[in-house]
């Protein structure tokens, strides 16, 4: 290789290295920020409070990994089904009620959950493998 | 001042996991070294200039190409579209039950690049539009008893008809379609009426000016499908059916203006639709907040912002494409940039494929499970009918795990870096001849397809949508 394409390849090499390091920094830092629950067995169970028919706080964030159980609590001041997409569990909650999920982790992905009726998401739950 | 943002995708019960960083980075270092050694293994003679076409079995290739096949196939496409129209207009607006909508947007529009990819154009048979537009020219000659007069095609637009209905067709799913003002999507509804008049316009510009002239040019499905299954080792030539080499084909789809539009037009949609709840989410909400402020109602505000974003991305795609073809141009002995801008576009076809698998391959394995299961059962999605006694199966989330999901979508994005240096190689050493000129003009096309295959990695391990 002649000096002309030495260059080159040594700043191919330094974008390829910065990009490399800016996105490992950058995700690492996305993950932490959206680990809201660690999801161990008996761990205190996180609520969702819907007010007005939309959750408390925007749209709320649960990560767990595969095979842990997942739990959370929606209190709802309307009527409506709360839909776990992808699990595919169904629940419906009276206007001043709530409901429990409690359910094994078994699937990997990102899933919503909404409020069926009003096409609301109030959920967004992550299972790692 | 802040609001609540309906986003959400149509009939995606699941997104994928972003891809981990660990995996970002080999992906990213395997590339370089690939690369790198693609600068030092390059040959001398282009390979890919002739396609190598062996004709199949002579039986085989009449049978299947002979006109009742046409015509059945035809029918079937005519059929297929009639049927997704009728499922549009008069079945459950829930997108995710209702027969359209996967059926267009996963079913048509990612079966086809991935099968054409493997088979070479297995659109063509079945275009409904072509075989209407046939099918009215043949019965127009018999009872005339000449051909259809048709208007010259303007040759300076070429393909950008396509490019800019191509936009068009991912703006209306993800754009108009994810902003409906609550998360419901693009209403099977709406789908439907864009199916109508799409089909009256493509089919006015068939009478216009000719099938398949416009097929060639203008009819976006064609385009599009046309254009991934010049990578394919199968071809029709001659009215013969044969076997090609994989990738060569592509070396002369390039020919008409605005075929590098269409490609970047490609990148830049898929880029666009994985960034929106990624890369770009926090851009899109400032400009969305920025608009709904001025006094746009939120509707319109998110559309606004979305199709902004979206016209962002293809001028930004387009732009790192123009970037290598001026340092190209730069070479001794370097073709005029004209040509240089045609000549390398078939080059992103394998970028523009690796990105659609990367961002729709998981998609497409777990909504054809829907789409053969209880869309097929009860294609209104009424829950009244039970065709096949599949109404009630669900999708099986478990089919993919999350690691095979990223090394294909890693895998998919290193095979395209690949297979675009390749073509860019071959094509460098027809335009110069020379070979230490052609490689340093490389250089360039190096830095471009690294720069869209690191921007496709981070987009995948931000998030995908």
């Amino acid at each position: 290789m002649n000096s002309n394409t030495t260059r080159v390849v040594a700043g191919i090499v330094v974008v390829v290295v910065a990009v490399v390091l800016f996105a490992v920094l950058s995700s690492g830092g996305d993950d932490s920020s959206k680990t809201t629950q660690s999801g161990k067995n008996g761990s205190p169970i996180t609520t969702i409070e819907i007010k007005h028919g939309k959750p408390v706080g925007g749209i709320a964030q649960l990560t767990y990994n595969e095979g842990e159980q997942v739990r959370f609590k929606v209190d709802s001041d309307v009527s409506d089904e709360v839909h776990m997409h992808g699990y595919d569990i169904m629940k419906d909650v009276k206007a001043g009620g709530s409901v429990t999920f409690d359910f094994p982790a078994t699937l990997e992905g990102v899933f919503e959950a909404e409020l069926e009726d009003r096409k609301e998401q109030i959920l967004e739950l992550t299972v790692n493998p | 001042m802040s609001f609540f943002l309906p986003l959400a995708h149509a009939l995606v019960a699941r997104k994928d996991l972003p891809v981990p960083a660990w995996l970002f980075a080999w992906g990213a270092s395997l590339v370089l070294i690939v690369s790198f050694f693609a600068l030092s293994a390059g040959w001398r003679k282009p390979r890919f200039e002739d396609e190598k076409w062996r004709p199949l079995s002579e039986r085989f290739s009449r049978a299947l190409l002979s006109l009742p096949v046409q015509v059945l196939c035809g029918a079937a496409g005519v059929l297929l579209l009639g049927f997704s129209i009728y499922a549009g207009l008069h079945g459950t607006e829930a997108p995710d039950r209702n027969f359209a909508l996967t059926f267009i947007f996963v079913t048509a529009w990612l079966g086809f690049p991935f099968f054409s990819v493997v088979f070479g154009d297995v659109f063509r048979p079945f275009n409904p539009w072509r075989a209407v537009g046939r099918a009215v020219g043949g019965a127009f000659a018999l009872v005339a008893g000449q051909r259809s007069a048709h208007l010259r095609y303007p040759e300076r637009l070429g393909r950008w008809p396509a490019a800019i209905g191509l936009l068009a067709v991912v703006w209306l799913e993800v754009v108009y379609g994810a902003s409906g003002g609550v998360a419901v999507g693009l209403s099977p509804h709406a789908c439907a009426v864009a199916a109508l008049v799409y089909s009256f316009y493509t089919l006015a510009m068939m009478a216009l000016f000719g099938v398949e002239k416009w097929c060639e040019t203008g009819e976006i499905f064609s385009v599009y499908f046309g254009m991934f299954s010049q990578l394919g080792g199968f071809g029709v030539k001659d009215g013969r059916l044969g076997r090609r080499l994989p990738l060569a084909a592509s070396t002369h789809w390039a020919s008409l203006p605005g075929s590098a539009a269409v490609v970047i037009a490609s990148i830049a949609s898929t880029s666009f639709d994985g960034a929106q709840e990624g890369a770009l989410k926090d851009a899109i909400v400032q400009t969305f907040e920025w608009l709904a402020e001025t006094g746009l109602n939120l509707t319109t505000s998110l559309r606004l912002a979305d199709t902004i974003f979206m016209a962002i991305c293809f001028v930004g795609v387009g732009l790192v494409y123009m970037i290598g073809v001026r340092g190209m141009s730069t070479v001794r002995g370097a073709p005029p940039l004209r040509e240089l801008r045609r000549g390398f576009a078939h080059t992103l076809i394998p970028i523009a494929f690796a990105y659609l698998v990367a961002h729709y391959f998981s998609l497409f394995v777990f909504q054809e499970q829907a789409q053969f299961g209880y869309l097929l059962s009860d294609p209104l999605g009424t829950a009244t009918t039970d065709l096949f006694g599949t109404a009630s199966n669900g999708i099986d989330f478990k089919l993919l795990s999350a690691n095979a999901i990223w090394y294909v979508q890693v895998g998919a994005l290193v095979v395209g870096h690949v297979a675009g240096l390749t073509l860019a190689h071959d094509r460098a050493i027809t335009y110069w001849g020379d070979y230490r000129q052609a490689a340093r003009s490389q250089y360039w096309m190096l830095a471009v397809m690294v720069a869209f295959t690191c921007f496709g990695l981070y987009l995948l391990s931000v998030a995908n949508a």
